[in-house]
């Protein structure tokens, strides 16, 4: 069989008291990545950049709730864990799907690293 | 056929990729196999262009299909999702192919036994989709 034209890489990891897992692939104008502790796809999200009209400013991030709750702390939370894809993958826009028992910092940031350890950009 | 109650029989999220030479042209399939839904890629370029959930509602025969991203004038997605819903109970669908032919041939090996049978680990009892 020939090889897999998109990468994937996946992990898991008990956050929290939780199951997580972890689920990266990359195609060429997005990078979609699952985060999930209820084994589904949940609040569907994509996260743009913005263009810059110079390169001194900070970069910023536009989010748009596709699929799901569209509540303040989804697009937080998505701001949050996309932005590093984002930058460290030349700025490619990220489509986020997020299932999440809870939302808490120390969370989100045990995520951020489970992320990290399967990196395809 | 055996309801399969969502979570219980659940050992994880698995990935599979297989491609198929259609019409001279390779193919390519991703499926995401979550709790109770799949997340479908198919293509022959690895871009991601329209995505289109479905889901089967007990008012309607057919299951109920949205297009929630990419083009809207492009129905590819949506009836594919659609379909494909029907036979899988729920699912995640992305298309990018132009051809029409190369559409329904690779929706053909879609519903084939190969893919219905590669999702499911040899431990777990046949989910849903075994009723093909």
């Amino acid at each position: 069989m020939a090889e897999a034209i998109i990468k994937t890489r996946q992990a898991q990891k008990e956050v929290n008291g939780n199951p997580t897992e972890v689920v990266c692939t990359e195609f060429s104008n997005y990078i979609f990545v699952v985060l999930t502790q209820y084994g589904k796809i949940g609040t569907l999200i994509s996260v743009t950049p913005d263009s810059r009209s110079n390169d001194i400013s900070t970069p910023t991030f536009s989010t748009k709730v596709l699929l799901g709750k569209d509540e303040p702390l989804t697009h937080v939370c998505a701001k949050n864990l996309a932005t590093f894809i984002s930058q460290e993958a030349g700025n490619r826009p990220i489509l986020l799907g997020l299932a999440l028992m809870d939302s808490s910092i120390d969370t989100i940031k045990e995520i951020k690293e489970l992320i990290k350890s399967c990196q395809v950009w | 056929m055996t309801e399969v109650v969502n979570g219980s029989d659940f050992g994880g999220i698995t990935v599979h990729d297989f491609s198929e030479k259609i019409l001279e042209q390779v193919v390519h399939f991703h499926v995401m196999k979550l709790d109770g839904g799949f997340f479908l890629w198919v293509g022959s370029a690895p871009v991601l262009s329209n995505l289109a959930v479905s889901m089967s509602s007990k008012y309607d025969l057919m299951p109920l299909s949205t297009l929630v991203m990419g083009d809207p004038s492009n129905t590819a997605a949506n009836s594919l999702a659609q379909r494909l819903g029907k036979k899988l109970q729920d699912d995640f669908s992305f298309k990018n192919l132009k051809n029409q032919d190369l559409r329904c041939l690779s929706e053909n090996r879609l519903k084939g036994p190969q893919f219905c049978s590669a999702p499911r680990s040899s431990s777990a009892p046949p989910p849903p989709v075994a009723a093909l």
